[in-house]
């Protein structure tokens, strides 16, 4: 109800020890301490998002996270269903129904088929519907995943459990808990950038990249797609750059003077944002100036140059990982395909297809192109699946699905061209390597070089992690 | 029941207690653990329940012989805890809990010593009666109590200066002047600091700092959300909140006539426009919307909103099934939401009233300034007033009926349940008395505000104090409920809310009590020597320093400036924003740049479109009011950093700051520069710099003075209308970049 949680007191605790003056303590020394504090990364509190190493030897360096908000249906993309198609407009079968949990549907809904064609991909077969031509091009380089499921069958809630490991808002997002344990290693762009593109922005907000109680150093910083990444930019009528170097160095200063009187390490986490300010002021501009991009790159991710797109935003995503960013996440709306006004699954669900498909496919090609994806792990997939179920409703559509649906991930350290997990005859639930969405963290942890068991954070009195006291990491998609 | 306690166990067990520890309470040692390990299967939700076994109802616990009071060893739940046997051990693996810690299983054996006895969850439970030893102040008592029993001491009070800046901006968002500053400091009065209370609650703009954090709670929006978003006219609503705040109208009252204002005897026109508040929900009028479904999703919104607000309870969850945790069973959910089920509104229908501007102000505030200093730019001419169309609560004249929603489903209404009549939350006091009528919203806001319910009250002055302290004594403040955070101070909660309810509901006395204690006054320098004792600053050894909310980073400014209006009340205005506002909207918004003193209003009245608001609210944290929000979260970004710097918002603030530190000061501009300097810092900062940040400003004026002395177009590209008067385009232009800098400080955006 209440979207957000306790991030005022978390800087406090965490920089608690941080007395008048002592700005370059590193936490790990002041935790040390702590019992059951298991791996604390060593966060140096006037450069927390310095480049750390991880606990153990790791695959991913970076992570680009393209979220498919509103869940697209894994049953007209990925997942083909004869005998769905041949029970349309049946009832369930009963075995099917029982001990099953459902959002919303009650049981007068009838079976939907898709009225996608199906054909059949790659060295590992996979299933892709017409929908997703150009992911035909990439089925042998990625890992797909057919049995997610999660736990939650709202979009809010769903898509905060699949960021945060927790269904309301107040944990830190998967790009927090990354940035957290790892820093970055750009030093004049954020670590953690996200970018949005579709008819609106994802339901629950900002909370989606929250850094919960970890540090606000740690959280998402959106981008806008197009132009000045970022508001205000552009300095006043008669800042020269070095007149701005001036500026800024007396924010500094005057900073630094008031913190040394009165202590607040909050403070520095100031000092630390305004020089990002003025560093970005050059790089964002540099980062989003895709004159230097081949018509060829263009074209292969289908972007145009001064545009706010999809497609913009994964080349966008590159430029972000070459320049040193950790955590790249975009969102794109909306696959929320109930059968509503905006919502149907047949035209408005053809145009997010189109939207999202072919750029998808090139960052995947693109970063193998330029020796990218061996150290750049990328995640497709929604917040949860949608139904076998049709929804009664004007046009055709499906509800929301939690028992099982498709994502896949791609890149450093997970197998190329594997098909992971079985669902159903009907797609209702998984009958094989089911992966649950803490399995999926535990997994995405594990290859950033983290026992996700163990990269821990104190709140509260106890300690916190990005899966809670669930988890188990998938070793049959590691390469 | 066999019993299947081992001998291992007698053996460890100690005979009897080697010190005589504090008795086990259930509250405090007991239901955090069997909530965290053992509701999720035992408790209130009957669809999760296994073995039909309750463990939150003493009764049930008892009856089921797994807790025998008086006899550890012959209760099965001590047998569970600690069995290594994989089939019996609880909780069991695949609950994936941590079994309970030597140390815990110690407690719940002292706890059925000691009889086993449960209390209900504290936050439902009377409140407590409590004392003070005469001549202390309630707050100080409680504080300094549990400071003494820590062995900390408490942080000496603030600095005048500071603390006059503090109660300006908790009081009433704006800045004091020099002037104002140099009173409070120099007064010998002993109750100068009493004095200056009393006269900021008294003052208009104290309405609108407390009534923008009610309208938090409100969700007011100056849209209907949804994708095509278009414009509404719900400021009428807004002047009716800062006008009954100003008014110190009754807590009691305040909710009775929000919730309820149109089902009193013959309603005012000011009463019907108090049940705006529940018509700030969203609508969608997007063609081919099902009413009906929007219809019901406002009702669940209100449900909800009713809940957070009145109660701290997240009963948004009981909306889809029963309360994991919480004793808010699904069928109360619906009984609750039965009250709101009647409204005559649906979707882009329903109710409204006109209201002309200024027409809900008992004492007519102020419409503009007052023409001490002369206006920036021509003004416009006189404008009529504006009358807005408020949206208002009705009922039809016969109800609905009401049944539990599957999974929140307005489709699949569960006939088989039977049909809802209006109730409240069973687990919280007083019952509703029976009655013959059907129940309707205005037994709902009677119940809230009764003063046998100990919830409102507890949750409405936790909510105040967290706006004074940047935390509530309960953390959680949104959530109340077993999965909240217990109070850090329970006693003063209680004693404080007691005292509120005491006192008539009066908010302005509760907020004098607060800000009139010692614990409030003190210094928010940082302790080192709490780095391990208390490093969160829990027990309130100090006070904290807090980042401004969003609309009081841009009216700090303004007023730091001289630039800021201060008309209250009326439409909603449009200063300058960015282009490019509208790339994630259906729509592209009207924004008819406001001109004159309007560009220069509190923030809180900017027009606020929920779908793409004016960008200084995101960037500083401020909602969108799709839902209601009770606590905003405070991040500290480069975007904040690349706001202040360069909004030209802002640098019409800094040119603002300097021509007014010109006009106060005239003279040889050279000569002033230092002066000039320091008097910038105090308008802003509301102290004098000390010699580090003189030194640092006059070094970078020095700079560049000379730089622009050698660059006048720069310098001149620098200077507003009035600043081009000047006699020194490079001197003026300093003092704007000296200005800006002083605005981008972290004090500036600060309460210390």
């Amino acid at each position: 109800m209440n979207p957000f949680h306790l991030h005022d007191i978390t800087r406090r605790h965490f920089f608690g020890r941080c007395g008048v003056g002592l700005g370059t303590i590193a936490l790990n020394q002041m935790l040390a301490g702590s019992a059951s504090a298991k791996h604390v990364p060593g966060i140096d509190p006037a450069n927390p998002m310095a480049p750390r190493r991880p606990m153990l030897p790791a695959k991913a360096k970076n992570v680009i996270y393209l979220f498919m908000a509103g869940a697209p249906s894994q049953l007209e993309l990925f997942e083909h269903k004869p005998k769905l198609n041949e029970l349309n407009g049946k009832t369930p079968p009963k075995s099917l129904m029982d001990g099953r949990r459902f959002a919303f549907l009650k049981g007068n809904e009838t079976l939907l088929g898709s009225a996608r064609k199906f054909g059949r991909y790659g060295e590992c077969g996979m299933d892709l519907s017409e929908m997703f031509p150009h992911h035909r091009k990439i089925v042998d380089e990625v890992t797909w995943l057919r049995g997610m499921t999660t736990d939650v069958f709202n979009h809010g809630p769903a898509k905060l459990f699949m960021n945060t490991g927790f269904q309301a808002p107040g944990r830190p997002s998967l790009g927090s808990w990354a940035t957290y344990g790892l820093g970055s290693e750009a030093n004049s762009l954020p670590g953690f950038v996200v970018l949005q593109s579709g008819p609106r922005g994802p339901r629950a907000g900002n909370s989606l990249w929250s850094s919960g109680f970890l540090p606000t150093s740690f959280q998402g910083v959106p981008f806008r797609g197009k132009g000045d990444p970022i508001l205000h930019l552009q300095s006043p009528d008669g800042f020269t750059r070095e007149r701005e170097r001036n500026f800024y160095d007396a924010v500094a200063e005057l900073n630094r003077a008031r913190l040394a009187e009165v202590g607040d390490p909050e403070i520095l986490t100031r000092i630390n944002a305004y020089e990002m300010a003025f560093r970005m002021q050059s790089s964002a501009p540099e980062l989003m100036d895709l004159s230097k991009e081949s018509d060829e790159t263009m074209e292969l991710y289908g972007a145009t140059r001064g545009e706010a797109s999809f497609a913009n935003n994964c080349l966008l995503a590159r430029r972000l990982i070459e320049r040193g960013s950790r955590f790249v996440q975009l969102y794109h709306t909306n696959w929320d395909s109930h059968g509503g006004p905006g919502e149907t699954l047949d035209k408005d669900f053809d145009k997010v297809c189109k939207d999202v498909d072919q750029a998808s496919a090139a960052l995947v090609l693109d970063l193998k192109d330029r020796g990218l994806l061996d150290d750049t792990l990328v995640i497709w997939g929604g917040e949860f699946g949608r139904t076998p179920m049709g929804e009664n409703r004007k046009t055709v559509g499906r509800d929301h699905h939690i028992d099982a649906f498709t994502m896949w991930m791609a890149g450093a350290g997970v197998k190329k061209g594997y098909i992971h997990g079985a669902t159903d005859e009907l797609g209702f639930g998984v009958v094989d390597g089911k992966v649950h969405v803490h399995d999926l963290h535990a997994t995405i942890m594990h290859l950033l070089g983290f026992d996700h068991e163990q990269l821990t954070y104190r709140f509260q009195g106890r300690e916190f992690r990005l899966t809670d006291v669930h988890g188990k990491v998938v070793k049959e998609i590691l390469s | 029941m066999r019993i299947r306690a081992t001998s291992l166990v007698l053996l460890l067990a100690p005979a009897a207690p080697l010190c005589a520890a504090p008795p086990v309470e259930f509250n405090r040692d007991i239901r955090p653990i069997l909530s965290d390990r053992c509701f999720y299967c035992h408790g209130p939700d009957e669809k999760k329940q296994k073995a039909d076994l309750r463990l939150d109802i003493r009764e049930a616990a008892l009856a089921a012989e797994v807790i025998v009071p008086g006899k550890p060893d012959e209760s099965e739940l001590i047998y569970r805890i600690t069995t290594h046997d994989e089939d019996d051990a609880m909780p069991p693996a695949k609950a994936k809990k941590p079994r309970l810690s030597p140390d815990e299983v110690a407690l719940f054996r002292r706890w059925i010593e000691e009889g086993a006895e449960y209390q209900g969850h504290w936050a439902f439970q009377p409140l407590a009666a409590t004392t003070v030893s005469k001549g202390r102040h309630p707050v100080d008592h409680f504080i300094d109590q549990r400071l003494a029993q820590e062995g900390i001491k408490a942080s000496p009070k603030a600095d005048r200066p500071i603390l006059i800046r503090r109660a300006y901006l908790d009081l009433v968002g704006l800045l004091p002047t020099p002037q104002q500053v140099r009173t409070f400091v120099d007064d010998p009065r002993p109750d100068a600091y009493q004095q200056l209370v009393d006269e900021l609650l008294a003052s208009p703009h104290y309405g609108e700092r407390w009534g923008r954090h009610w309208l938090d709670g409100a969700r007011y929006a100056d849209s209907d959300g949804y994708a095509p978003d278009g414009g509404r006219q719900m400021w009428p609503y807004r002047d009716w909140v800062i006008n009954a705040l100003n008014n110190d109208m009754p807590f009691d009252q305040f909710t009775i006539e929000q919730l309820a204002g149109d089902l009193l005897p013959s309603p005012t026109k000011s009463q019907l426009v108090a049940t705006g508040f529940h018509r700030n929900t969203l609508i969608n009028s997007e063609g081919g919307s099902d009413p009906e479904q929007f219809r019901v999703e406002a009702a669940i919104d209100r449900t909800n909103t009713t809940g957070a607000v009145w109660l701290g309870l997240t009963a948004g969850c009981a909306q889809c099934h029963t309360h994991k945790f919480d004793p808010l069973p699904h069928r109360e959910y619906y009984e609750m939401f039965a009250f709101f089920n009647n409204g005559e509104d649906r979707n882009n229908r329903g109710a409204s009233l006109d209201v002309t501007e200024g027409e809900l102000f008992d004492n007519k505030p102020p419409t503009s300034n007052p023409p001490a200093t002369p206006p920036a730019e021509s003004q416009a001419p006189e404008q009529k007033l504006a009358t807005g169309k408020v949206m208002i609560m009705r009922d039809l004249k016969e109800p609905r009926d009401t049944f539990i929603l599957t999974r929140g489903d307005f489709t699949r209404p569960d006939k088989e349940a039977g049909e809802l009549s209006p109730g409240v939350f069973s687990a919280v006091a007083p019952a509703l008395p029976e009655s013959p009528q059907p129940r309707t919203r205005l037994d709902l806001a009677r119940w809230l505000v009764h003063p046998d319910n100990p919830l409102t009250a507890r949750v409405t002055v936790n909510r105040i104090w967290m706006r004074y302290f940047g935390r509530g004594l309960v953390e959680t403040e949104e959530d109340f409920g077993t999965q909240g955070s217990p109070p850090s101070h329970p006693l003063l909660l209680d004693a404080l809310a007691r005292s509120f309810i005491e006192n008539g509901w009066s908010m302005k006395r509760l907020h004098r009590l607060i800000v009139t204690s010692e614990t409030y006054q003190r210094s928010s320098t940082a302790r080192p020597d709490l780095a391990d004792t208390d490093p969160r600053n829990l027990l309130l050894a100090g006070q904290s320093r807090v980042r401004l909310d969003a609309e009081i980073v841009r009216d700090a400014a303004l007023s730091a400036s001289g630039l800021l209006s201060r008309q209250i009340g009326g439409p909603g205005v449009f200063p300058p924003q960015p282009e490019g506002i509208y790339a994630f909207t259906q729509n592209r918004k009207g924004w008819a740049t406001s001109t004159g003193e309007q560009r220069n209003r509190r923030a809180m009245y900017t027009f606020f479109y929920r779908s793409a608001p004016y960008p200084l609210f995101g960037t500083f944290d401020a909602p969108d009011f799709q839902t209601t929000c009770t606590r905003r979260p405070r991040s500290n970004t480069p975007l904040q950093a690349l706001t202040i710097a360069n909004d030209p918002a802002f640098i019409e603030v800094a040119q603002g700051l300097a021509a007014r530190v010109i006009e106060e000061l005239p003279g040889d501009a050279a000569a002033l520069r230092d002066s000039r300097i320091r008097h910038a810092f105090e308008l802003a900062l509301c102290r004098p710099p000390s010699p580090a940040e003189l030194n640092v400003l006059t070094n970078y004026a020095a700079t560049t003075a000379a730089d622009f002395q050698s660059a006048s177009d720069d310098a001149i590209a620098l200077l507003d209308s009035r600043l081009k008067g000047s006699s020194s385009a490079h001197e003026a232009a300093t003092l704007v970049a000296v200005a800006r800098a002083i605005l981008n400080t972290d004090n500036f955006i600060t309460r210390e």
